[in-house]
This record gives structure tokens, C-alpha cells and sequence, in this order.
């Protein structure tokens, strides 16, 4: 992400030079600072408030203990107070640990497993996030703002399945073939937009907006064709990958339930991966180059429009990653057209609060992982969309830290905030 | 703007010399060749195509031969082509490629009806193309007043959701559907005036921001649309009636097109040619579109730029909201959820293919509509050769060509997505 200094630093300076700075005095500082360390943690809370306000206006018995609040206002205060409590211990447990399971296995009636599940799905729900996340921010990081990779990972969910069944080898060249595959077709439809940038001047915003829509509609034809429909079952969905070309569980020894699996280490070594080509490679130092300014490096004498077609081929094939980990991972169900989910539109979140370091994307898919797996165990009690609230809600403090201190009335750090440069069309 | 001041320019005697257009007539002549070419080797000799007068003349039916007709076609479409590569006179282009481009859609749309069963209900598909070109129109109508501006404004789809949700849910509570109108109209004016106070007051990138504001509207109607399923008669579906303008609803074709439709084809359609006069015609429009080619020299003139960027995206949201209204008030439909499927996206491609002009957008929303109503038609009449799932690709892949700029270039205004800082000139 192309970061740029927006405002001066502050001029109240000489103040602080008079006192002898202590280690509490310099912590309170940087507690009341923009930086953007504190930006993240104050949008994060921000974005739970919100979240309870939505939560306390929205539901109807609570807002009936409104209409005689100057009755009884410990009635509405009290109903409000569990609400929101109640709400967000349920995505607790859904996503780190039931406290109820807890009990059982300090009582010793359940197995040590069980107290593992709700991580484990949380950790299951972030690594798809990981390869999405890191296909925007490395996109980002030249300058592209790849808003494809939902289309790009459900090319790859059809390009690791079709290899996962259709060919019969063992499993140590078949596994790693069907994730290959799922890799380049995500690179091949991840790079139309880049080319299309490239050759045509079309933004890559409105181009994979519309590819997201036509692979969407694609991959409902295409589990409805002969080829892919499961032969045993009549409602949408596919056949299975063969055994050799599952992706085999993480924690298989401790519970067969735990459904986290290989595909996570697979994606923090892509972050690895990630980090190395953007920091130490030369191709990373184009596409940082570009990024931070196209013109200086076209008369550097760096091809932009290949770097922009090329860039966008591997976050593609990233994409592609995240959908052979879904499509290896059902095992032996199949895919339905569900199972895409979101994940690629939450790559775009999980990039911005990462602010396009892998490092910072592999924490923001953990934490967005977490809240979509406590989401999806506390419906219907709880709107599954609060997940998809919470992040936006986030992420929209993340690209305006502006909109952050004003709100919390905080000081310029030195240097100046750090937000994401704008650009036109 | 550019044409503008070409066809004002003194130069009016180069008009008439011919110029030779060979790209596009190129590929005019090519696809002319192959209408023919489909039209013998293809299409059934005894095949015919109805054309039915389904509202007016019920009992008039007109059956063409298939494949004479898609040759006609065919032929014109050809020597469109081939007149374009020998040179014609500049100012007859515009004519001529538009002749060509409808004989080409009109040899498709014969073809595409010669199925036996499927009858071209000429008054229908032409009313509701007209009908569902409204979201495109509304949609872009919002993107012309904030781009003109020099905002980007990619959150349509969003305030079509806001609009959509709000439409309803006030109509429910006021039990009046004028007044739910209002809501979306209210509800649209209040997301855009995020936009329009993160554009110009904390200069984020309007692109990014724009997304995030896109999965707000997704994440808190989907959430409100859960927690409001649990209360009775929140999300009950609305109806207004077609307004019929008594004997003049009688001509055929005219009649059911333009004179028995419902409050928001009229209310589109006067809304271009007033924000046609406003943008071109008066002061407002000028200073407006100057702040959004160049802010600095209309800030050396004394308009305050970021105001009036402020204001002018915030009023945009009115459209768009409207446009939201469109999908649950005008189609009688209650709101569900991610209901806009995208449309706001298309709209922004109509707005490109408009170029930033609200006559430009009538037609391309035109263009669109009457794409998604063919398409729609077939699909229903499930006398298509093509699967269902590629003909609802159709105003996707347009867009792209649309973008990819294969209809020209298409030139955004100059200042557009770029923040004004006063203190920086």
C-alpha cells in the first residue's frame, strides 16, 4: 500500500522538551497519538461500539424497553447491557473458546479435542482469508487495487477440482498437481485485468468487478455441467476430489473433527513468500516502484503495462491458492456454490487492516477468521452479517485515521498520519 | 466536454472530405459476413421469427423468414462496414456505424427468436427494457453529478442497497409508499454524504473508500434485514401502479412504452434532460464541472471547491437512493438480501459509456436495459441455444468491452478521484 505523509506534524513540540519524559508520560503520548499502531487498536474498539449500538437499536424487545425509559431506565439499560454481552460472548466462543466445553473438560467429560473447535474454525475460516488477502496486497502494493480475487479463487476452486478427480496418481504428485493447477487458473484469470489496464487503460476496479460476476454465474453453469455434477446427487453440487488429492488434516491425531488443515501452513508460507518477492526481489522492487510512482519508473525504463499484467497474475494465482485450499480441503464432499463464501471480497478488508504487509495481513485473516467463525456458530441468535458489519466497519477507520482522531480527538504524530494515497480513475 | 468543442470549432470544412475508418469498419464487414454466413449455414431454411404486438394488437402477429432476414441484416451490416473502410465523410460516422451496430443486434435477435415457441413480444420486451434500463439510469445519473464534480463515487451499489432497504422498511412503518420514496431517497443522501466528507475533508482514496463503503451497506442491511425477519411486517413487499395516459396507451408500441408505466420511468427520464440543463446551462453546472476538470483555476475564481464537491456528491445520493427504490418499491418486491446484485457496478460502466454526459447515460442505460430484457425473455422462454447462466452474463461482458474501451476512448474528467487541498497550489 502506497503510503504518503498527509498533514505537517503538529507545532506543539517545545512543550514537550521542558519536562523530563518518563516511560509513563512518553506511553500515555503514544495512547493519545494517531500512529498507526493506535489508529488500529482505537478502530477496532470503535467498530465494536458501533456494532453494540446496531445490535441494541436493532433488536425488538430491547428497543421495547425504550418506550418508558424515563420510567424505568434500569430496565433498558439492563436489557441493552445483556444483549450486547450475551452477543459478543457468543462470537467468543464460537470463535476461541466455549466456555461451556471448558466446564465439561475441567469436569472430564469431554476430550481435549472439543476444547480445540472453535479455534480450529477459526483458523479453517482465516486461511483462505491469508491468500486473499495477501492477492489485494500485493496488488496494492503496485498501485492495483485487485478487487477480483472472489472470481479469481472460484477459477482456482474449478482448476485444483477438475485435477483432483479427473486425474489417478499418488497422493505425493497428485495433491501438490491440483494445487498447482488451482494456482495458474487463478493467475490466468487474475492477469485479464492487469492486461486489460495494460493494453486499454480500463480500470482494474470496474473490469474484475464485472469478472467476479460472469466467474459467479460460470461456476453455477459449470457444477450444473455433466463433467463436474455429482454423479450420486441430484441438488448443485460437484464430485469429489479422489482421496489422494485431499488435503489432509492439521490435527487429525487429536480429534477427527478438527477440520483445520494443511492449507494453513501453505498460506503462511505463501505470506513468507510474499514477503520475500516484495523485499528482496527485483521483481518486488518494480512492483513497489510502480506503485509509488508509475511515471518515475517508466522513464526508469520499467515496463509498466507488463509489471501491471504480471503483478496481476500472481495475486491471482494467490487467489487461485485460497480456492484449491477450499476445493482440497471439503474432502470428501464437494463443492456446492457455497462454498466460495465471501472470502475473496474479505481478502480486500483483510488487506487494507493488514496495510498490505503480509506479516500484518496472515494477524488481520486470524482476526477476520475468528469473527466469521463466531459469527457463523452464534447465528441465528446473532445476525450472521455482524461479521461482515464489524470488518467494514474497521477497515473504513483504517483508510480514514482522519476520521479516527477526529472522533477521538487525537494528536498528529510525527511524521503525519499514514493513509493510503489517492488516486483518479 | 472534448466534443463539444470540436463540433464548435471553425473547422467545419475537413467534415466533408472522406476519411477512411478501417479498424472498426474492419470489424463491422467481418461480423456483417458472418451474420450471413449463420444466416444460410445455420439457420433452418423454413425457420420464421414472430414479431407479436402483445398489449395493443393482440391478434397481429407477423411471422418473418429467419434466415432472408438475417442475410438482409447481415448485408447492411457489411456495407456499413465496407463504406467505413473506403471512406465516407466524417460527420455521416456516427450514423452510419449506428445503422450497422443495430442490423447486426436485430440479425442476432432474429436468430435468437427463430426457436420454434419463442415469439419476440415486441410492446413487453421493449416497455421493460425501458423499465430495466431505470437502475442504470438512476445509478449513473448519481455517478455524472459526482464525477463531474471530481469525486469518484464507486459506492452506488451501496446506496442502491441503503435506498432499496430504507425504501421498504419506511413505507412498512408510514404504511405509505410515497413516503418509503422519500426514505431511500434520505437514507441514499446520508451514505453519500460519508463519501462526500471523507472525499473533501479527509482526502482519502476514493476508491478504496468507496468499496468499503459498498460492504457497510452490504454487511448493516443484511444485518438489519436478519434482526428486522424476527419482528412482523417491517420487510412487506410495496406496490405502485402504471400510470396510464388513457387513449394514448392505446398506440401500438408507443403506446405501452412510453404511456402506461410506473412513476420512475417518468421521473428517470425527466431527471436527464434536467440534469442535462443544469450541468451545461447554468451557473452551478459550469462552476461544477470545472471544479472537476481543474479545481485550482475554479478555486482562483472564488468557488470554494471542496464545498461545492461536498454538496454535490451529498445530493447525488438522492439519485442513487431513488435508484434504490427502484429495486423493492418499483419491482413490488421486499427487500432481500445483496439484492442489487452488482447493478451499481453496471451503472458506472453506462456512466463511462455515457462519457460523463446525463444524454450519453439515457442512452447506454437504454442499451443495457434492453440487453438484460432480451436476455430475461429468452432465458424464460427457455428457447435458447446458450445456457441461462451466459445469457445473465450478458450486461457483465458488456461492460467489459464497454471499459476495455473496444466503443472508444472514453475520458474521464480531469480531476476526477483527485482530492483538492487548497494549501498544496
Amino acid at each position: 500500500m502506497s503510503t504518503t505523509d498527509t498533514q505537517a506534524p503538529a507545532a506543539d513540540q517545545p512543550e514537550a522538551a521542558e519536562e523530563k519524559p518518563n516511560f509513563m508520560r512518553l506511553f500515555g503520548r503514544y495512547l493519545t497519538e494517531a500512529n498507526s499502531v493506535m489508529v488500529t487498536i482505537y478502530s477496532l474498539l470503535l467498530a465494536f461500539l458501533i456494532g453494540a449500538i446496531l445490535l441494541i437499536v436493532s433488536d425488538e424487545y430491547v428497543r421495547s424497553t425504550y418506550t418508558y425509559f424515563f420510567a424505568r431506565p434500569q430496565d433498558a439499560l439492563t436489557a441493552s447491557w445483556y444483549l450486547v454481552r450475551d452477543s459478543y460472548i457468543a462470537l467468543f466462543e464460537g470463535a476461541i473458546l466455549n466456555l461451556n466445553m471448558l466446564d465439561r473438560f475441567a469436569a472430564g467429560n469431554a476430550e481435549f479435542g472439543d476444547l480445540l473447535r472453535p479455534l480450529s474454525e477459526t483458523l479453517t475460516y482465516a486461511t483462505p482469508l491469508i491468500f486473499t488477502g495477501l492477492a489485494v496486497g500485493l496488488a496494492f502494493r503496485a498501485g492495483l487495487f485487485n478487487i477480483g480475487a472472489q472470481g479469481q479463487m472460484i477459477f482456482g476452486m474449478l482448476g485444483a477440482l477438475i485435477i483432483g478427480f479427473g486425474l489417478s496418481l499418488p497422493a505425493v504428485i497428485h495433491l501438490p498437481l491440483a494445487i498447482i493447477a488451482g494456482a495458474i487458473a487463478g493467475a490466468a484469470f487474475g492477469a485479464v485485468p492487469g492486461l486489460l489496464k495494460a493494453t486499454t487503460g480500463a480500470h482494474e476496479v470496474i473490469s474484475s468487478i464485472m469478472l467476479n460476476n460472469i466467474a459467479a454465474l460460470f461456476l453455477v453453469w459449470a457444477i450444473g455441467t455433466d463433467f463436474l455434477h455429482s454423479e450420486t446427487k441430484t441438488d448443485l453440487i460437484t464430485k469429489p476430489v479422489d482421496e489422494t488429492a485431499v488435503m489432509p488434516k492439521l490435527l487429525s491425531g487429536l480429534s477427527e473433527s478438527l477440520r483445520v488443515n494443511w492449507a494453513l501452513p501453505l498460506g503462511i508460507l505463501a505470506a513468507v513468500f510474499t514477503w520475500w518477492l516484495l523485499s528482496r526481489s527485483t521483481f518486488g522492487f518494480r512492483i513497489r516502484a510502480v506503485g509509488f510512482n508509475e511515471h518515475a519508473s517508466a522513464t526508469a525504463g520499467m515496463r509498466i503495462g507488463s509489471t501491471y499484467t504480471t503483478t496481476m497474475a500472481v495475486a491471482g494465482g494467490l487467489a487461485g491458492l485460497a480456492g484449491a485450499a477450499l476445493s482440497l480441503g471439503v474432502g470428501s464432499a464437494g463443492l456446492t456454490t457455497n462454498t466460495a463464501l465471501e472470502y475473496g471480497f474479505d481478502g480486500i478488508t483483510v488487506a487494507l487492516l493488514g496495510r498490505a504487509n503480509p506479516g500484518g495481513i496472515v494477524a488481520a485473516a486470524l482476526l477476520f477468521g475468528a469473527l466469521k467463525a463466531g459469527a457463523l456458530s452464534a447465528q441465528p441468535d446473532v445476525p450472521v452479517d455482524i461479521s461482515t458489519l464489524l470488518q467494514a466497519i474497521i477497515v473504513l477507520f483504517i483508510a480514514a485515521p482522519a476520521l479516527v482522531k477526529a472522533i477521538l480527538h487525537l494528536r498528529t504524530p510525527r511524521g503525519g498520519l499514514v493513509t493510503l494515497e489517492a488516486k483518479g480513475w | 466536454m472534448a466534443v463539444d468543442t470540436m463540433t464548435a470549432s471553425p473547422a467545419v470544412v475537413d467534415e466533408s472530405v472522406p476519411v477512411k475508418f478501417a479498424k472498426p469498419g474492419g470489424v463491422l464487414a467481418a461480423l456483417g459476413l458472418l451474420l450471413v454466413a449463420i444466416a444460410f449455414a445455420v439457420v433452418g431454411g423454413d425457420d420464421t421469427t414472430t414479431i407479436a404486438f402483445d398489449r395493443t394488437l393482440t391478434d397481429v402477429e407477423w411471422a418473418l423468414p429467419t434466415s432472408i432476414t438475417v442475410a438482409l441484416l447481415g448485408a447492411v451490416t457489411a456495407a456499413g462496414g465496407a463504406w467505413m473502410i473506403i471512406g465516407l465523410p466524417k460527420r455521416r460516422f456516427k450514423l452510419v456505424a449506428g445503422v450497422a451496430v443495430t442490423a447486426f443486434v436485430l440479425g442476432l435477435l432474429f436468430w435468437a427468436y427463430s426457436q420454434p415457441g419463442t415469439v419476440f413480444r415486441a410492446e413487453s420486451i421493449l416497455a421493460g427494457a425501458l423499465f430495466l434500463s431505470l437502475p442504470y439510469l438512476f445509478g449513473a445519473l448519481s455517478g455524472v453529478v459526482c464525477e463531474r464534480s471530481g469525486v469518484i463515487n464507486i459506492g452506488i451499489e451501496g446506496q442502491f442497497l441503503m435506498g432499496a432497504f430504507t425504501g421498504v422498511l419506511v413505507a412498512n412503518i408510514t404504511g405509505n409508499v410515497y413516503a418509503g420514496m422519500v426514505g431511500a431517497m434520505a437514507a441514499g443522501l446520508l451514505s453519500t454524504m460519508l463519501l462526500a466528507l471523507l472525499a473533501t475533508k479527509y482526502q482519502v482514496n476514493q476508491v478504496v473508500v468507496g468499496v468499503i463503503l459498498n460492504l457497510l451497506a452490504l454487511g448493516f442491511t443484511s444485518f438489519m434485514y436478519d434482526q428486522l425477519k424476527k419482528a412482523e411486517g417491517l420487510n412487506s413487499a410495496f406496490s405502485i401502479p402504471a400510470i396510464s395516459w388513457g387513449p394514448l396507451a392505446d398506440i401500438p408500441v408507443l403506446g405501452p412504452v412510453l404511456f402506461n408505466q410506473k412513476i420512475f420511468v417518468y421521473i428517470g427520464l425527466v431527471l436527464v434532460f434536467v440534469i442535462w440543463f443544469l450541468l451545461y446551462r447554468t451557473r452551478w453546472g459550469l462552476r461544477t464541472r470545472a471544479v472537476g476538470e481543474h479545481p485550482a483555476a475554479a478555486d482562483s475564481m472564488g468557488v470554494n471547491v471542496n464545498r461545492l464537491r461536498y454538496w454535490n456528491v451529498t445530493l447525488a445520493g438522492l439519485i442513487a437512493g431513488f435508484g434504490g427504490a427502484w429495486f423493492t418499491i418499483a419491482n413490488s418486491l421486499a427487500f432481500s438480501k445483496n439484492m442489487t446484485a452488482g447493478l451499481g457496478f453496471v451503472a458506472l460502466a453506462v456512466m463511462i459509456v455515457g462519457r460523463w454526459n446525463p444524454l450519453g447515460v439515457l442512452a447506454g442505460a437504454l442499451i443495457f436495459g434492453f440487453t438484460t430484457q432480451v436476455a430475461r425473455d429468452l432465458d424464460a422462454s427457455g428457447g435458447s441455444v446458450v445456457p441461462g447462466e451466459f445469457l445473465q452474463m450478458l450486461p457483465y461482458a458488456v461492460t467489459l468491452v464497454v471499459v476495455a474501451g473496444l466503443i472508444g476512448k472514453a475520458k474521464a474528467p480531469a480531476a476526477d478521484g483527485v482530492p483538492y487541498n487548497p494549501g498544496d497550489k
